[in-house]
């Protein structure tokens, strides 16, 4: 299959089940609900040493936060319920009950409940006060410029990820140039993030490693400098840089519906700009439940 | 389906309605109904003795009619359902209630809705002394659930109250929300004396005049936007004086220092 000059493998990303739930961060003015938002997915690329992945989702008008001041939401995934517990209490203990002006509420309503401002009330040292209104209740901790007041409790619930897609290009130029488009079509769509930084990842990793210590390593068979080296390469002389794009989503609906969308960002740029073939990373179909055939996803829409 | 149940005349003791929630009368046709007992003094009488029943309607709704000021408990431990008073109603109307509705289109005695703990009592009328508050001797007032008076309130509204949220759209009397263990009461009118005296915890706002602030309390340095706004867009869902409160600012007095001083006054100016 190919579009405006570039190549869809017939292949399919392969994504697993992981739980999730968004944050809306709020702050007095856009530029500090960034800061909390930023460092509370900071070092959240990927949950084999991260503990979770996280993002920020999109920036919160003031009309469509709890408080009516400007925030942002994110989404934080983590391979099991318990461990995402653990994350959001230590991103939000570091990143938001620090940041000044912030509140922090919880962006899904239904779910297994979790703590959020539940064991963070603490911090107020026996000052911290509750508040229940329509039936949700937020806790109040005095801090030095006023209160950080946080929603009890947010939900858990069941997501996917690990959607994907690998850009091969002509060179670093094109390459980047078509992952940028992708991430900016995909940034647009809602209940989705890109973990990685900037959204992007240049070390795709294959399952396993010669090393019995590694579960995993790097992707050899879309290694340009390995080209013509190893036994296999998914690579010739003109596609010579690649670069990955990884996606986590609420739902499989919404993982697909962001690879459909940098599909189509990548297809729009064409062979001219240098983006020459779109594939995407699988272990054969035999670990994640949920697979993602690139040739459905174009004939999805079409 | 749903019950009216008429008053044929004012009794002339006062008769007690516990028991009549539209779960006990759910499946009961009239007869059964007419036969059920109410208390009078120490005399179980039939309700057919006082009321007229009618059944007919879809829904799960028991509707008195005619002034059922001498008829207290109306609603009384209501589990579920809607309870409809049209006219005035007793004392203890609401009071433990856990779930459903009760709408009290007239007045209300004395301790409406104490020791209430879910579900929602609106009185159009006025409400009798220690609404919102705890049974005598008990230790807990109101602690769940939404109380809206739509007229005045009596003296010390919402004593010993812990938990749930309450409208007073018209004038409270004396020692209003006094020993108020927590939750959030706003006023439309003005408040008698000693308002929030003895307060440990909880969230009293006027939106109307400003209370006279005993010396028990601080004034507060610290603005609380966000909570402000958490609790003034929920009340504002309920019109009259308090459509406005997002869009105003409060000032804030916390207190009562004589009692731990975790409350608050929140003046909207």
């Amino acid at each position: 299959m190919i579009h405006n000059g570039v190549a869809i493998d017939d292949t399919f990303a392969e994504a697993f089940p992981m739980k999730a739930t968004r944050l809306l961060i709020t702050a007095h003015n856009p530029t500090w609900a960034r800061h909390a938002a930023v460092a509370a997915t900071g070092f959240a690329t990927s949950v084999i040493a991260c503990g979770c992945e996280a993002g920020i989702e999109r920036e919160l008008s003031p009309d469509e936060t709890p408080d009516g001041r400007p925030g942002l939401s994110v989404l934080l995934f983590s391979m099991s319920g318990k461990e995402l517990v653990k994350q959001i209490e230590r991103r939000v203990g570091q990143c938001v009950l620090t940041c000044p002006t912030t509140a922090v509420f919880a962006g899904i309503a239904d779910g297994e409940a979790v703590a959020l401002g539940k064991n963070l009330r603490f911090f107020g040292d026996g000052w911290q006060t509750s508040k229940v209104i329509a039936g949700i209740r937020y806790w109040r901790v005095p801090v030095m410029d006023g209160e950080f007041v946080a929603q009890e409790t947010t939900a858990v619930v069941k997501a996917v990820g690990g959607g994907n897609l690998l850009l091969l290009a002509r060179d670093t130029d094109a390459a980047l140039a078509a992952a940028e488009a992708a991430v900016a079509a995909m940034k647009r769509l809602p209940n989705v993030i890109m973990p990685f930084p900037g959204g992007v990842v240049r070390s795709g990793s294959k399952v396993g490693s010669k090393y019995a210590a590694l579960s995993a390593s790097t992707n050899d068979a879309f290694c340009p400098t390995l080209y013509g080296l190893v036994a296999k390469s998914e690579l010739n002389e003109q596609t010579r840089c690649v670069m990955e794009i990884v996606i986590d989503g609420l739902t499989e609906a919404d993982v697909a519906a962001a690879m459909r969308a940098g599909l189509d960002a990548g297809i729009e740029l064409g062979a001219a700009a240098g983006l020459l073939r779109i594939s995407a990373g699988n272990y054969g179909g035999k670990l994640g439940p949920y697979l993602f055939h690139l040739h459905k996803l174009m004939g999805a829409a079409t | 389906m749903s019950v009216r149940l008429r008053l044929k005349q004012a009794p002339a003791l006062r008769l007690d309605l516990r028991g009549i929630v539209p779960a006990a009368l759910a499946g009961l046709d009239a007869a059964a109904i007419e036969r059920l007992p109410l208390a009078q003094g120490r005399q179980a009488l039939a309700l057919a003795e006082f009321f007229d029943v009618v059944l007919g309607g879809d829904g799960d709704t028991v509707a008195f009619e005619g002034d059922l000021s001498r008829c207290d408990r109306i609603g009384w431990q209501l589990a579920g359902g809607r309870i409809v008073v049209e006219g005035s109603a007793g004392d203890h109307a609401g009071a433990g209630m856990t779930a459903g509705e009760l709408h009290i289109h007239g007045n209300a005695g004395l301790l409406a809705a104490c020791e209430m703990a879910g579900g929602q009592l609106v009185v159009e009328g006025n409400v009798g002394d220690f609404a919102a508050s705890a049974q005598p001797g008990s230790l807990d007032g109101m602690r769940g659930g939404t109380f809206i008076v739509r007229g005045n309130a009596g003296e010390r509204f919402g004593d010993r109250m812990r938990r749930g949220t309450v409208l007073v759209f018209g004038d409270a009397g004396d020692f209003f929300a006094s020993r108020l263990v927590a939750g959030s009461i706003a006023l439309g009118g003005r408040a008698g004396a000693h308002a929030g005296y003895g307060m440990r915890r909880g969230s009293l706002v006027f939106a109307g005049a400003a209370p006279t602030v005993a010396p028990t309390f601080v004034p507060a340095i610290a603005e609380a936007p966000v909570i402000w706004q958490l609790l003034a867009r929920d009340l504002a869902r309920h019109g009259g004086p308090f459509a406005d409160l997002a869009g105003r600012r409060v000032q804030r007095h916390l207190g009562d220092v004589a009692a731990g001083g975790k409350g608050e006054l929140m003046l909207v100016e």
